[in-house]
């Protein structure tokens, strides 16, 4: 109904205003010139009028477009046959060596105007190209940059990590070699642990927060991923029964067994610093259309329902934490998830205790 | 008595696992870097080294390809965490093991241990790992006496696996082991019939363990 509302498409090119000025500027040109020539005509004779013409259509061919160049070019021929050239007023020509100038001049304000105008265009073309160009090497300078940005960061990342890691380790090692039963030793050792725990989270914070992260997708067995994320934790999880469920007849899935496996670690952890002793941790593994959902449960207090929106803050801690977390765990559990496309939930559960649900957008494949 | 060869920038690591693995006997050399590193495993034939991978002037991996072109010497790899690419390209170039620091000093003689023990040779047709028996003649596998079914590729899968009893093989090194010359993509594969290894090896038989974009390592006797 209203196709008058449409905007002019730029595929088909339609005659756009500024031709139609084009057109209308020439004709107005030539007569214009013509009347001149015609006052002029007594003391220049007729071939100065041909070479006035020329003249025009060589300037409009500079800036305008060929379509009104052409034009001007046939219509002042026209005009020059028939107001110039004896006998005045007739498309006829008498002389043999006017019609040679009236073929001449035609076939040279053509050309004039087809050439000019294609330089024109050639000249554009080649503005535009190299406008093209700036853009592009302008595009891969800044690329260049990132990179480079990324690299110092990761290199420091690194240095920053062997820097720090490296004593932690000393200390370690260092301890083994002492008597087991020495209660100062296991005192360090600790504190030791729970520095390297420290460490371990600014570092990973770091990394989650820069976009160094990538996951590395592959397909794994969500057993291997409870097996990974529970391992590390063995000496404190000993005091808590690990019950987990539905993880048995799952598929295969597409994802990066070692990031869902540190996030659901630091869930666990969590789970087991805020709980009594002894009360169990449940682990629920379901698959729904293409979400992998992990539902880790504990049997402690829950949390307070004003913090629901503040627990996966940066070093948010709950009013009555334990000391010895740095607040990052659960920080570090959501930007793992939302790296690989996922996200972490919290609530309290209707029969007391805290629940986090971990769930991921998975490609999946029955093993 | 074994000669250990510490590779390893921090002097007081090496002064450290110097004592730790004297006091079983070990025969100690140390090197502060690469360069030095090879020359000192050129020179004294070690039994064993231990080459930590973030090294100044040439980089762990660096030592490690050179390293190989004239030597088989076991080699365990000290790294640090979050490093697992370059974990699995130390393995692909040729380590035997890994310890991430910090490491306990039981995991890293157990690890010693492993990786210094006689390559398989093909004198004896069977592999025994735990309760597990390979009969590479009959290709035949078993289970506390009990013969276990096995297709040809869970068998050969095993195989590679037991052969490297203890020690971590990556996905790549199984693939090309297991499928030889296949250009395909076999990682969906390697994961269906790991699954089912697991299920007829089950909990009383020696443990598949997955390490994360790593690859797997079948749990030895005196392990886990």
């Amino acid at each position: 109904m209203s196709t008058f509302t449409q905007p002019t498409s730029t595929e088909k090119k339609p005659v756009s205003a500024e031709v139609v000025g084009q057109f209308s500027w020439g004709i107005t040109l030539i007569f214009a010139l013509a009347s001149t020539c015609w006052v002029l005509l007594p003391y220049t004779g007729y071939m100065f009028a041909a070479l006035v013409f020329l003249l025009a259509i060589v300037l409009a061919g500079v800036s305008w477009n060929r379509g009104p160049v052409l034009t001007m070019a046939v219509m002042s021929a026209l005009v020059w046959n028939f107001i110039f050239i004896p006998p005045q007023f007739t498309l006829h020509i008498d002389k043999p060596q006017d019609v040679i100038m009236f073929a001449l001049f035609f076939i040279v304000a053509m050309s004039m105007g087809h050439l000019i105008t294609r330089l024109r265009k050639r000249e554009e073309s080649l503005a535009q190209h190299h406008r093209e160009r700036e853009q592009l090497l302008a595009a891969k300078h800044r690329a260049e940059l990132l990179a480079e940005s990324e690299r110092l960061h990761r290199t420091l990342l690194d240095s920053i990590s062997h820097e720090l890691k490296t004593p932690i380790a000393i200390i370690r090692t260092a301890l083994d070699g002492l008597d087991e039963g020495n209660p100062f030793a296991a005192e360090i050792d600790t504190a030791n642990r729970r520095l390297q725990r420290i460490v371990e989270n600014f570092l990973e914070m770091t990394r989650v927060e820069s976009d160094a992260l990538k996951p590395n997708l592959e397909w794994c067995e969500i057993g291997d991923v409870l097996h990974a994320a529970t391992t590390p934790l063995q000496r404190d999880i000993a005091q808590h029964p690990l019950v987990i469920t539905g993880a048995d007849p799952l598929p295969l899935f597409m994802l990066d067994s070692r990031l869902l496996a540190q996030a659901l670690r630091n869930v666990l952890h969590n789970a087991i610093l805020y709980t009594p002793a002894a009360t169990p941790v449940e682990i629920h593994v379901a698959l729904e259309n293409n979400l992998l959902q992990i539902r880790v449960r504990d049997h402690g207090h829950g949390f307070p329902l004003e913090s629901v929106d503040q627990l996966f803050d940066k070093f948010y801690r709950a009013p009555d934490s334990p000391a010895g977390g740095t607040g990052l765990g659960l920080a570090i559990s959501r930007g793992l998830m939302r790296a690989m496309k996922g996200d972490i939930e919290a609530q309290n559960h209707p029969e007391g205790g805290a629940e986090f649900t971990l769930h991921l957008p998975v490609q999946f494949r029955q093993a | 008595m074994s000669k250990a060869l510490i590779i390893d920038d921090e002097q007081q690591m090496r002064r450290l696992l110097r004592m730790v693995l004297e006091s079983r006997g070990y025969e100690i050399y140390e090197a502060a870097d690469g360069p030095l590193g090879l020359q000192e495993a050129a020179f004294h034939r070690p039994d064993v080294i231990l080459l930590d991978l973030g090294l100044p002037s040439m980089s762990g991996i660096e030592v490690l390809k050179r390293l190989r072109e004239w030597s088989d010497v076991p080699v365990l790899i000290l790294s640090v965490r979050d490093q697992e690419n370059v974990k699995v390209e130390a393995l692909e170039c040729g380590a035997d093991d890994y310890v991430t620091k910090p490491f306990g000093t039981a995991e890293l003689l157990a690890r010693l241990t492993v990786i210094q023990r006689r390559r398989f040779t093909r004198q004896n047709p069977e592999i025994i790992v735990g309760k597990l028996r390979l009969d590479l003649l009959h290709h035949e596998a078993s289970l506390n006496a009990e013969q276990v079914k096995l297709t040809p590729t869970e068998f050969a899968l095993i195989k590679v696996l037991a052969e490297h009893a203890g020690r971590i093989v990556t996905q790549n090194q199984i693939v090309r082991l297991v499928w030889p010359g296949q250009q395909t993509d076999q990682s969906e594969g390697l994961r269906v019939h790991i699954n089912h290894l697991r299920k007829k090896i089950g909990a009383s038989g020696p443990q598949i363990i997955n390490e994360p974009g790593i690859g797997y390592r079948l749990e030895s006797e005196g392990e886990g």
